[in-house]
């Protein structure tokens, strides 16, 4: 299939075609494989939960499951569909490519039937060493595409499956090259997304042949589904937990422009993919994080969050903004600063959030928000005077719990400067008087009565505040009025050392003997 | 969390309140909740497409305009059912192709590193003397080994490849590959590099040239036959789109 020619001299011009049988026969042939073609480089990806395992009792028993007469037909015609195309290797002559491909498309139509393909048959018949073969270098596209079609959802299942596609992997990432042809390498991506989907070692395999260079390449165009599919694959690959890949990709020449590219103008379900590559670039490489510290993501993350309505979109960008804010100073020093447009605008995407119906976003946000009142005493006032306040403080009464701890960390930090040397952080009663004014005292005094530990010592590490800065001696009384002196004393004989300990302190300090003696 | 322990004058070492900044890993139990659904995007089967959704792509393809397109390389003649295909196969079929032996790569280097180790005699003279000339065939791996096989052994332990990888698979030529590789060898000894640069770069040129003759349609004006950087091709050469013709045969979409 190149422009070999075997006699060197000056070519005429540009003959056409029409005309002879075999021109025409191939011409019919051409349009039957262009319809198909254009179905397979056109199809959609549809969502297939085969996450859940087997094992899981969740897992919906629908009409989705097939009968299991059906299954075993299934089973049978892709036992017959394997030996038929390990005989369409040796094919030689004419038509062999499309009696090998037709193989090849037979197979392929019994995997993509159902959300549960016949792939432990296929796999205990043989078809891998074939399947590898049909990757040759110089294989017709049309082979390469169902050959990776069949690989994709041979991978898309359990993970002794996905790991059967071992041999092809080197093959796979070498067809994502810039010369194969569009729907080949994004075949292969796909399949090679679900290989990296299985875990970190599949991950580390793939990275140490070299998967993670041509799949960013393949993210950098402006528009086409191959950027899509490449941007999960990626998002699979980087995931970790070894840092490692996140911080190389980043470095790859056109990367960080393209996320940022996609982020502000892709359409949603393009920008929910990059979203989440930032999520894992920023959570794991803290290189990545201070580059992106210092790009306009945050302003494009901001803008997209006020924009969007998509939960699907929403929760990476919310993430991706809570991992820069926490993993980088960068952002609460330099960036948020007050009177800025890019501050106000922050506050205001995660007061949306934080209004939404959404558990995963109010929470999120809310943590967000505390690591941001974790800043300057500036940043402390923006929030207090935000109308985030307010939202908080319903939250804190009547949201769950793990909306509850988040809510508590910002409304705390709000009221304790940062720590200047190795001193004791100083209080800032402002904060401190309007919030308990506000009734914030009840929800944390519920959170010393949880169970858990961590929401235990945060409500205890808050009554300390009220009881050392609310002036006039005020804290105790509030306290005591809230039933807070009980809530302290079941930890007397608590069976943890240390709330034991901050508990007992607190008691002993301010509702000693000489409490109520002179009141 | 990291824990600010203060020793007061009166023994107290309360854990005050200290406002830190806290940061997750990705896999945290705190991310659980909104990573639920991702989760189970971790892997996607690609399925087969839904009458509907067949419909929908017969009803697409006509914004496109019939674009359809036979490749004219000489021995090709594949059917692209649009210029942005066109552009595709031109670039996998025809650009990354070895001169010598035909044989097809996905991308630049590996082609070129199968031409020097297949075809370079300067590359197995310098083997012979024990130079390692081998590249690693990871991209961004700089090793190079001094034999195939030890190449090889340095994907498998270092790269993870399946030991039953193979670069270069020798093909059974067809008797006509066999005809020609001895008549090249016969009459174009020194001359085959430069003739087959030549081939290719006719080809390349009549195209062009047909480009250039061709009227403007109401689309974008950048060609870029032979590079992969942008999509732009939307001239339809005259010569190609003498070839389009409304097919009526029913194995053909609905327009």
């Amino acid at each position: 299939m190149s422009d070999e020619t075997s006699t060197p001299q000056k070519r005429g011009p540009i003959k056409s075609p029409v005309g002879s049988v075999a021109v025409q026969r191939r011409r019919e042939h051409a349009v039957m494989v262009g319809k198909e073609r254009r179905e397979a480089l056109m199809r959609t990806k549809r969502l297939c939960r085969v996450g859940v395992s087997s094992e899981n009792a969740d897992v919906p028993v629908e009409d989705d499951m097939m009968m299991d007469e059906e299954q075993s037909v299934l089973e049978d015609q892709t036992l017959k569909a394997v030996e038929e195309l390990k005989h369409a290797i040796g094919y030689q002559g004419k038509g062999a490519m499309q009696k090998r491909v037709g193989a090849l498309r037979e197979l392929r139509r019994l995997l993509s039937k159902s959300e549960y393909p016949p792939v432990e048959a296929a796999l205990k018949a043989g078809v891998m060493p074939t399947l590898v073969q049909f990757l040759s270098f110089g294989s017709p596209d049309e082979q390469l595409l169902e050959a990776a079609w069949c690989l994709t959802n041979i991978a898309a299942g359990k993970p002794e499956e996905t790991k059967a596609l071992l041999p092809a992997l080197p093959l796979i990432i070498a067809h994502m090259g810039e010369k194969s042809s569009l729907p080949v390498a994004e075949q292969c991506a796909w399949a090679l997304g679900n290989v990296a989907g299985e875990g970190e070692e599949m991950r580390n395999v793939l990275l140490s042949q070299g998967a993670l260079q041509p799949l960013a390449r393949m993210m950098l165009p402006n528009k086409g589904s191959t950027v899509r599919t490449a941007a999960w694959a990626l998002s699979n690959l980087i995931k970790g937990p070894d840092p490692k890949a996140a911080t190389d990709l980043i470095r790859i020449d056109g990367v960080l422009d393209a996320i940022l590219r996609h982020l502000k103008r892709g359409d949603e379900e393009l920008a929910t993919e990059v979203a989440w590559v930032v999520v894992y670039l920023t959570a794991l490489s803290n290189f990545a994080t201070s580059m992106l510290a210092k790009s306009d993501l945050l302003q494009i993350i901001v803008d997209r969050l006020a924009s969007s309505n998509s939960l699907q979109l929403l929760i990476p960008l919310l993430r991706g903004l809570g991992n820069l804010v926490a993993g980088d100073s960068y952002i609460t020093n330099n960036v948020l600063v007050a009177g800025r447009e890019i501050t106000v605008n922050v506050i205001q995407a995660l007061i949306k959030c934080l209004k939404s119906e959404h558990r995963v976003l109010k929470k999120e946000s809310a943590w967000v928000l505390s690591n941001i009142a974790a800043g300057s005493v500036e940043h402390k006032k923006i929030i207090h005077s935000s109308e985030a306040v307010s939202l908080l403080m319903r939250l804190l009464s009547t949201g769950p719990f793990d909306i509850r701890k988040e809510v508590a960390y910002v409304l705390g930090n709000l009221c304790v400067a940062p720590a200047e040397g190795s001193g004791r952080p100083n209080l800032i009663v402002e904060h401190l008087v309007s919030l308990v004014g506000g009734g914030c005292l009840v929800g944390f005094i519920d959170l010393v009565r949880s169970a858990d530990t961590e929401a235990a010592r945060l409500g205890l590490q808050f009554l300390e505040l009220v009881l050392r800065g609310m002036p006039n001696g005020e804290g105790q009384k509030l306290v005591e009025a809230e039933d807070g002196i009980d809530a302290m004393e079941r930890f007397q004989f608590h069976e943890n050392e240390d709330l034991r300990n901050m508990a007992n302190e607190l008691v002993d300090k301010y509702f000693g003997e000489d409490y109520g003696l002179d009141s | 969390m990291v824990m600010d322990v203060e020793e007061t004058g009166t023994g107290l070492k309360f854990p005050y309140w200290n406002p830190l900044r806290r940061r997750f890993a990705p896999d945290a139990p705190f991310f659980a909740a909104g990573s639920i659904e991702r989760e189970l995007l971790a892997k996607q089967v690609a399925l087969d497409l839904t009458e509907e959704e067949k419909q929908q792509i017969r009803e697409g393809v006509e914004d496109w305009g019939s674009s359809e397109v036979f490749c004219q390389i000489v021995g090709c003649g594949a059917y692209l059912k649009s210029l942005e295909d066109f552009e595709d196969h031109y670039n996998a079929r025809h650009m990354a192709s070895c001169s010598v032996c035909s044989r097809v790569y996905p991308t630049s280097r590996l082609l070129s590193i199968h031409v020097s180790e297949a075809h370079d005699s300067f590359f197995q003279a310098k083997v012979a003397r024990g130079y390692a000339m081998y590249e690693c065939l990871v991209e961004g791996c700089d090793a190079k080994l001094k034999s195939y096989k030890s190449r090889h052994q340095h994907l498998v332990d270092k790269h993870k490849f399946p030991p039953s990888f193979e670069f270069f698979k020798k093909a059974k030529p067809s008797k006509r590959q066999r005809q020609k590789v001895l008549r090249k060898q016969a009459l174009h000894k020194t001359e085959n590099a430069s003739t087959e640069m030549q081939v290719e770069q006719e080809n390349i040129d009549n195209l062009v040239s047909a480009v250039s003759r061709l009227s403007t349609s109401d689309s974008p004006s950048s060609i870029s036959f032979g590079r992969r950087h942008t999509r732009g091709l939307a001239f339809v050469p005259r010569a190609i789109q003498k070839e389009r013709r409304p097919d009526p045969s029913p194995e053909q979409m609905k327009r």
